[in-house]
């Protein structure tokens, strides 16, 4: 019984050993180039079954042992790890290898924001990938040049190497308002994006008041930010005025560069002017003669 | 009674390998481990429930991509895969279904550090050390089977309402 149960533990360790011999390794490339064929050597004779697994490929078919085996550069064009098994009435054998991207080819450019104020640090950040011609994200340092142009203002240039497929820059908003344009490119591509810079809070506010009849006519001069830009119509000017009836606050949107609104006053009104954060000036008016 | 062990011991891995199949497909389906590791990353700083939504999602992510690469189904890829990868993996299961394969991943878990998040938080790059078992089928015959620890660099980007896999490309080394 006991000789019995020998001879099957070695039976199967033999066969065990067996299926290990047919596990050999196919010869393939370490590493391809994404879209570059190549062959691989087979030996013996006969006809085996070939299987090709990748990342967004798979194909199964017979071939002819002895000569090499073709793998078409329609079959390797996505980056990443391929599995190749050779079935034969042997058993299979199988390899693995990767394909590496090709030459950089296309561009993506992420923006942001897409408004933003003027004169602001790092208020835009510019983020390139670089891919190959079959979208693979190429991981090789690419040098990626970021071109910033907003009118009447010297263009700003800079490159950049791409790390693990990406390049990427902070960019601080020009101090006048209006389009930039941020414009990545490599060799063969390159990709634009506009960001609207619009004027920041507004600043140095001046009011101008006159009296009219019952009412206090209050007039700010075109409000602008700190860098000179009109602040952007709908922007809210809080005026607030002081008399002996106590104290009046009204709200008044900017139309065409500057805020006005009539204030009913009774004998001397002081009148004061604020946007956001921005104090403007103070006025005094005098009582009805 | 060494020999008797040996021969219990022989019955229960024929045991365990007549239901293998079962637990298996069981291991397909389940959210598969990931850790993330944020300490280095750049130029923005994670935030925690960012970095719990990327953990959850990228789990997700490789669940729906091990069910539908085993059982040839592409529309699992909607939820968490888009742009390219969705693509891909799209292609790749129509040619299994072509020629009648599937491939099968059983997960042992991801050990991922996350190291560029862009500074406006739009996209998010990854490396992931994937512990894996996959087997190749043709049909029900398992062609190929291994063990393996793979490198996989990612990119993640938000969508409505998760963080959806834009690239996820195998590597041999970082």
């Amino acid at each position: 019984m006991k000789r019995a149960l020998s001879a099957l533990l070695l039976m199967i360790v033999g066969v065990l050993a067996a299926a290990g011999a047919h596990a050999a390794e196919l010869q393939v490339p370490k590493q391809v180039t994404a879209g570059n064929a190549f062959s691989i050597p087979t030996t013996g004779s006969g006809s085996a079954t070939f299987y090709l697994v990748g990342p967004s490929h798979s194909a199964k078919r017979q071939v002819k042992l002895g000569s090499g085996i073709e793998v078409a550069e329609d079959e390797i064009r996505t980056s990443g790890r391929y599995i190749a098994t050779l079935c034969s009435s042997d058993g299979c054998e199988s390899a693995d290898f990767f394909v590496a991207a090709t030459n950089p080819a296309h561009l993506s450019l992420l923006v942001h924001p897409s408004r933003v104020r003027v004169a602001t640090n790092n208020a835009m950040s510019a983020v390139a990938f670089v891919f190959d011609k079959f979208h693979n994200l190429v991981l090789q340092p690419v040098p990626v040049e970021f071109h910033i142009t907003v009118k009447d203002t010297p263009a700003f240039s800079k490159s950049l190497n791409s790390s693990n497929g990406v390049a990427w820059l902070h960019l601080n908003s020009a101090r006048k308002e209006g389009p930039a344009q941020v414009v990545a490119s490599i060799q063969s591509d390159s990709e634009k994006r506009v960001v609207q810079q619009v004027a920041s809070d507004a600043c140095n506010l001046r009011i101008r008041a006159v009296r009219k009849g019952k009412f206090i006519a209050v007039e700010t001069e075109p409000v602008r930010d700190c860098s000179g830009n009109s602040v952007p119509d709908g922007t809210v000017v809080t005026f607030t005025k002081v008399d002996a009836s106590g104290k009046t606050t009204v709200d008044a949107p900017v139309k065409r560069g500057v805020a006005k609104v009539d204030m009913p006053a009774q004998g001397e009104a002081t009148i004061s002017v604020a946007s956001g954060v921005a104090m403007g000036n103070e006025v005094r008016i005098g009582g009805t003669p | 009674m060494g020999l008797r062990n040996l021969c219990l011991g022989a019955a229960l891995v024929v045991a365990v390998s007549l239901v293998s199949p079962h637990w298996t497909a069981w291991a397909a389906d389940a959210l598969p481990q990931v850790q993330l590791n944020a300490d280095s990353i750049a130029p923005r700083q994670i935030e925690e429930l960012t970095g719990r939504n990327i953990t959850r999602d990228y789990a997700y992510a490789w669940q729906t991509l091990a069910v539908a690469l085993d059982q040839n189904r592409p529309q699992l890829l909607e939820g968490y895969f888009t742009g390219f990868a969705k693509e891909k993996f799209a292609r790749a299961i129509a040619d299994q279904k072509k020629n009648g394969l599937h491939v099968r991943y059983v997960d042992h878990g991801h050990k991922v550090n996350a190291f560029f998040y862009s500074p406006n938080g739009d996209a998010i790059q990854l490396r992931d050390n994937a512990q894996l078992e996959i087997q190749v089928f043709d049909g029900t015959k398992m062609i190929r089977q291994e063990q393996v620890g793979l490198h996989y660099l990612v990119i993640m980007t938000p969508a409505a309402d998760r963080w959806v896999v834009r690239s996820l490309e195998a590597v041999p080394n970082f």
